[in-house]
């Protein structure tokens, strides 16, 4: 197991009349951490704050066990690219990949010149060296903007929205080029974006920033699954997000009913409340449930109300890989399935179809008034 | 075309509905009027600004050869140039830390302090020349000559006054300079390695230079050429404290007319080339 790398305890910064608070995480030597989160969240100062170039009010930083939260930016050895690869117009592209070495008196020694030969080279970048950085496509400046953060070997990358800027193409390319980097340079990564499918492609681990406070941590695959608030599964796109109250029956099981509804998911079983939190009978709570977890059949006799209900198909979206279907029916619930098995339903919009979904592939999170008795004891 | 024979009269009305709208003759005549009083108001603004010029070559080429071999005039160039470089340098030297200051700080009474600084560009420089008199006289004259600084009546007080009038030129002109820098470049060159003092050297400056060079241009142009603010703190004195315009009025009022429009023809030559110099600054400025 792989040392940690960064350490951040009870990290407070005041940018203006925002506030980043209770940022509390752990990152080791080898992971490509991904900060998620909309516009104004406050993914852009907590990385600008890591890297110093922020006033901390409160909390630590450590890296590699160094407290480096009152050091400046120039002696904490972090790299750093923006997302529009910000380059200096006035020197040329190998200037610019030397301008870190420069800064450490290191820019006409053998060794740094060599590196800097291979890395441009591992980039595709090395014809671009005696160019201005006026001329350059997007992706070609990010390229320079990456060799550059690394030349002079930084402990952690830290990157704002690398890929924002550029066309789908050249932002795949950008994005092997990253996994590139991560293996082969040994370094971590902390990556800023408000992209979900760059988490799920790149990341290791994923946190949710909201407003200024973590949201959710964990890794991409269990966040996009498992999300433990409203906020994240709205997030990271959660197709169906029901609102209803926890019930029990007489045996003790614990079942969903909808709101405003005569529809009940159960029972439930613990696999259902992953992410922790102690759901009792008459607990608000939202029940999650993926698109591609909800059955679609052509509708038959009245369903039982349990797990499974009748609908109509109110619109249907042909994707790239798949077919959206909306259905109306004690709520509105959106499914997919692939081509093959549409044709093969050979349903349209208006038609009724029956929908289900099975207890394992339910998520149950806590409801909006939900008290957490756990948190403040018996 | 037989088709459209065929349609009911109603559908050509629609097609006609539909169809481009035909120009508006009256709208046209309108733009064209307005096109020729632009024009005319342009020729003739042109024309007086060559007639300016023209009418200052033709009266002052006469002895043109003799006035420049003329000791007063060699002297009064020099001391112009010396002075108003000088001046200039002193205002970049004062302008580079407060445009910086005032485009990167928020602080209370910010908007109070840089109406002040702009004060010089809109006070009559007769104004400025007295208040600087009363400044460098006696409320700081005292100070200034226990160091044997004196400034009144002296080449000092030339230096001092055409600073005073060109520094918030320059303040302003490197104020924009560094408003125009994305602060991310600065931020990214601390992370490579730079203090904050090298950044402001290595890049701040480098990234602001097409307005820094421009603002000197401007703050040296204005120092050449001022005359008010020096006569009251400098005097006008023959051969000591003679710029090229105190040049141009001392010889105007003895009445040698000659070397006035000879001098005032050099001044011309030298405002051109430093209006040159500044669109050569402003056009090429640094593009981020």
């Amino acid at each position: 197991m792989s040392r940690v790398l960064l350490e951040v305890t009870d990290l407070r910064v005041k940018a203006g009349g925002f506030l980043l608070r209770d940022i509390n995480f752990e990152m080791m030597g080898d992971e490509y951490l991904v900060i998620l989160g909309p516009t104004g969240s406050g993914k852009t100062v907590l990385l600008e704050s890591l890297a110093g170039l922020r006033d901390i009010a409160g909390g630590r930083v450590c890296l590699r066990g160094r407290d480096i939260t009152r050091e400046p930016p120039e002696n904490r050895n972090l790299g750093f690219a923006y997302q529009d690869g910000l380059l200096y117009n006035f020197l040329t592209v190998r200037e610019n990949v030397l301008f870190g070495a420069r800064a450490r008196g290191m820019a006409g020694d053998p060794g740094v010149i060599r590196r800097m030969e291979e890395l441009v080279g591992s980039m595709g970048i090395s014809h671009l060296l005696d160019r201005s950085p006026k001329n350059l496509s997007g992706g070609e400046r990010q390229r320079v903007s990456l060799a550059r953060a690394i030349l002079t070997r930084p402990e952690i990358l830290l990157l704002d929205e690398p890929l924002s800027a550029l066309d789908p193409q050249t932002r795949y390319a950008m994005q092997l080029l990253l996994k590139e980097i991560h293996s082969s340079e040994g370094l971590g990564i902390i990556h800023v974006t408000h992209d979900f499918s760059e988490t799920l492609q790149l990341g290791t681990r994923v946190i949710i920033m909201n407003n200024g406070r973590m949201e959710q941590a964990g890794r991409p695959k269990e966040v996009f699954f498992y999300p433990s608030t409203e906020f994240s599964a709205k997030f990271i796109g959660m197709e169906n997000i029901i609102k209803g109250l926890i019930r029990k029956d007489s045996q003790g099981q614990r079942w969903f009913a909808v709101e405003n509804g005569d529809l009940n998911f159960g029972p439930l079983a613990e696999e259902s409340f992953r992410t922790g939190q102690l759901l009792r009978g008459s607990d608000p709570a939202i029940l999650l449930v993926r698109a591609g977890n909800i059955r679609l059949e052509r509708g038959g006799p009245p369903a039982a109300a349990v797990n499974c209900w009748d609908a109509v198909i109110r619109n249907v979206f042909y994707d790239r890989t798949h077919v959206d279907v909306y259905c109306g029916g004690k709520g509105l619930w959106r499914t997919n399935v692939s081509f093959l098995e549409w044709e093969n339903l050979g349903l349209g919009e208006g038609d009724r179809v029956r929908l289900s979904v099975r207890p394992q592939d339910m998520h149950v999170i806590p409801g909006a008034g939900y008290h957490d008795v756990s948190e403040t004891g018996p | 075309m037989k088709d459209l024979q065929c349609l009911p009269s109603t559908a050509l009305k629609q097609n006609r509905v539909l169809s481009p709208a035909p120009a508006n003759p009256l709208r046209n005549m309108k733009l064209n009027w307005l096109h020729v009083l632009f024009g005319l108001v342009f020729i003739v603004l042109t024309g007086f600004m060559a007639a300016l010029i023209g009418g200052l070559f033709v009266y002052g080429k006469g002895d043109f050869l003799a006035v420049l071999r003329n000791p007063e005039f060699r002297f009064a160039l020099v001391f112009t140039l010396w002075t108003s470089v000088t001046a200039t340098l002193l205002a970049a030297l004062l302008a580079i830390p407060s445009g910086y200051i005032l485009s990167r700080r928020r602080f209370p009474g910010k908007a109070l302090i840089e109406t002040l600084m702009d004060i010089p560009i809109v006070l009559p420089p007769l104004v400025s020349g007295v208040a600087l008199l009363i400044l460098m006289g006696p409320v700081l004259g005292e100070i200034f000559t226990k160091f044997s600084l004196d400034v009144v009546f002296t080449a000092r007080g030339v230096v001092v006054a055409q600073c005073f009038i060109a520094t918030p030129f320059a303040i302003r002109a490197f104020k924009q300079g560094f408003d125009s820098i994305d602060p991310r470049l600065e931020k990214v060159a601390r992370t490579l390695g730079f203090s904050q003092g090298m950044v402001f050297l290595k890049v701040t400056l480098p990234l602001a230079k097409g307005c820094i060079l421009s603002g000197l241009t401007m703050a040296w142009a204005r120092a050449l050429g001022e005359f008010g603010a020096t006569a009251i703190l400098a005097g006008i004195t023959r051969m000591k404290t003679e710029t090229l315009s105190v040049a141009i009025f001392l010889n105007m009022s003895i009445g040698d007319i000659q070397f006035a429009m000879s001098v005032s023809m050099i001044m011309l030559l030298l405002a051109l080339f430093l209006m040159s110099l500044f669109k050569f600054f402003t056009s090429s400025e640094v593009s981020l």
